[in-house]
């Protein structure tokens, strides 16, 4: 019999009711921090700090699970978050009283995980790397029921690593994406998702539909805080093909959806023409005017991102 | 041969859990790891007390409907049923076989159906890749992809060279079509896909092996650019599971593949010590997923 604890019982079932909920209720307006970052250097460490002191984030004596976006490798593309940003993360956290970082990844294409994280240089970065690693492709269960799900999904396993954590932070790339236009927060929790179970590429997701699941996922994990990795992102043929595209900044907040909607608006992208994050919004976090901004706004570090010609309709207009 | 295996089996066996399965990195035991320490044991010639365990783990962990979970605690049975299929086509006698036949014969990929290729054609879908051949999926209901067509390929060639069986064959080599259907400009492969919005995506080195090895023993074909590619690709393939199967493919194709290192510096997984064990044992003459 599948494990599953009340706890994440709970956690997965007030998530969708936050989400479904009954009612549209005043919430806090949510938080986005959007600061300069114009290479991976040393400097990432002390922006990662503030980034941390601005939220307020509060991880004493928690386990907290980095997931950053590991996909693949071609030196010449930036399809993965950088691992200098995961090990400041890693540093900023652990500086913050963490109990344990732990970094885990399901990559959905290539099944040796650890040859891909060292292809993208995580061992060489990251100290102890393969000790503080999970792979989430091949960790233990549980079976999550999701409660109205968007998706023709009824339930999914999902990695006890991610389950259990006391905050997961999810460390995406900044990138165009050829099915979802844009992949950043929430798109990043495909990752979660075993690929032990459901193969590689994990295409119970993509029958199930992209958008729709990936709003799922993020009903699954409402406590989490989302750092996106837009110093060098990927425009065009994202996720994989595409071509570099220096955005200069580093994205970050508690409420995934405002964050992802920020980046779109840097990136050139109308939030708003995003299914999954029409889907996974609540609170209008898409608006632009219900998000609190704070550091560089949007529209001044706004540098459009190259998209498939299937995507032209979802330019952001100026003004 | 012998130092290879007497350097690297004590450590397969180490890894034995109290359950007889193995896991992938240490840990408890899931299916296709534990198949892949069984088809190591089996190149190396054992047959003792883990051996047994392994085997009644397989058995206990088999489900109704023929099939196996990835791991016991998972209610779905999935392409791991070909890997345990690969162990128990080599045990006389072992009960389950039939049934694990029976469920891979009744799985193909989604993308493949008549309903929803109807489905595709009347919403007017411009479908990239090949689906007129039916491959085999990670997990039901879903689209075929290349590794678990290519494993379910190898494990129903095995049972046909006991039991020939017409519809079976058909399956094989439908099969077959569909790995050439998604091999990737420069000859190789990667998951499965070859293109998508016009764009060509390239074959990884890991997964070209497995595939070309699997087209091994089909009806004649010029696999020459395929052959060329992993030839290319095992002169500097990192990983130890990607430079097996490469190696057992060239092998299977008649071609000699330059010397490996006698054991790797770093095992990083169940998986790449068992490969290892089995690749050893082919270039032996002895390969577990052909004989």
């Amino acid at each position: 019999m599948p494990f599953i604890s009340r706890r994440h019982l709970l956690l997965a079932s007030a998530g969708t009711l936050g989400f479904t909920g009954c009612s549209r209720r005043p919430a806090a307006r949510p938080l986005v921090s959007v600061t300069l970052a114009s290479a991976y250097t040393q400097e990432l460490y002390d922006n990662f700090r503030r980034i941390l002191s601005e939220h307020k984030v509060q991880v004493r004596g928690k386990r907290v699970v980095l997931k950053p976006n590991l996909v693949d490798y071609d030196a010449a593309a930036p399809i993965n978050t950088h691992p200098l940003v995961v090990h400041a993360a890693m540093e900023a956290f652990s500086a913050l009283g963490a109990a344990e970082v732990r970094i885990a990844e399901g990559p959905g294409l290539r099944r040796d995980t650890l040859e891909l994280a060292e292809a993208a240089g995580y061992f060489q970065t990251v100290p102890g790397f393969e000790r503080i690693f999970t792979d989430l492709n091949v960790d233990q269960t549980s079976l999550v029921r999701l409660m109205r799900p968007n998706s023709r999904l009824e339930s999914l396993y999902l990695p006890r690593t991610a389950l259990g954590a006391g905050l997961l932070v999810s460390l995406p790339k900044m990138k165009t994406h050829h099915w979802a236009v844009a992949t950043l927060g929430i798109k990043n929790l495909f990752g979660l998702v075993p690929g032990g179970i459901y193969g590689w590429p994990k295409n119970i997701l993509h029958w199930a539909g992209i958008h729709e699941a990936a709003a799922d996922l993020h009903r699954v994990f409402p406590r989490s805080f989302t750092i996106v990795d837009g110093i060098v992102g990927m425009q065009g043929n994202g996720p994989l093909q595409g071509r570099p595209k220096a955005a200069g900044v580093i994205v970050a907040g508690p409420d995934t959806v405002a964050v992802d909607a920020t980046c779109c608006r840097i990136m050139g992208i109308d939030p708003q023409m995003v299914r999954y994050l029409r889907l996974a919004e609540t609170n209008d976090q898409t608006g632009e005017e219900w998000v609190r901004q704070i550091g560089e706004a949007p529209a001044r570090v706004r540098t459009d991102f190259e998209l498939l010609p299937v995507f032209s309709e979802y330019r952001l207009r100026r003004g | 041969m012998q130092l290879v295996f007497s350097s690297v089996l004590p450590s397969l066996r180490n890894a034995q859990n109290q359950d007889g399965g193995w896991g992938y990195r240490g840990g408890a035991s899931w299916t296709e790891p534990t198949a892949y320490a069984l088809l190591a044991l089996a190149a190396a010639g054992e047959s003792g007390e883990d051996v047994a365990r392994g085997l009644a783990f397989l058995a206990r962990t088999q489900r109704k409907d023929g099939g196996w979970p990835p791991h016991p605690s998972v209610d779905q049975s999935t392409w791991v049923t070909a890997m345990a299929l690969l162990v128990l086509a080599d045990q006389p006698g072992a009960t389950g076989s039939d049934d694990a036949n029976a469920w891979l014969m009744r799985q193909s990929g989604r993308e493949s159906g008549y309903l929803h290729r109807l489905r595709e054609w009347l919403l007017g879908v411009q479908v990239e890749e090949n689906v007129n051949y039916s491959g085999w999926p990670w997990y039901p209901g879903t689209a075929a992809w290349v590794t678990p067509t290519a494993l379910t390929i190898l494990a129903l060639e095995k049972v046909s060279r006991r039991k020939p069986d017409p519809a079976r064959r058909a399956r094989i080599e439908t099969g077959r079509e569909f790995l050439l259907s998604r091999m990737c400009r420069d000859g190789g492969w990667n998951y499965g896909s070859t293109r998508a919005l016009g764009f060509a995506y390239d074959s990884y080195p890991e997964t070209t092996g497995l595939p070309l090895l699997a087209l091994a023993g089909g009806r004649r074909r010029n696999l020459e650019k395929s052959l060329s590619c992993a030839e290319r690709y095992l002169a500097s393939c990192p990983s130890v599971e990607g430079r097996s199967w490469l190696e057992m493919a060239l092998l299977a194709h008649g071609r000699t593949p330059p010397p490996s290192a006698p054991i790797p510096p770093a095992f990083r997984n169940l998986i790449d010590t068992a490969l290892f064990v089995v690749a050893r044992a082919a270039a032996g003459g002895r390969n577990v997923f052909l004989s």
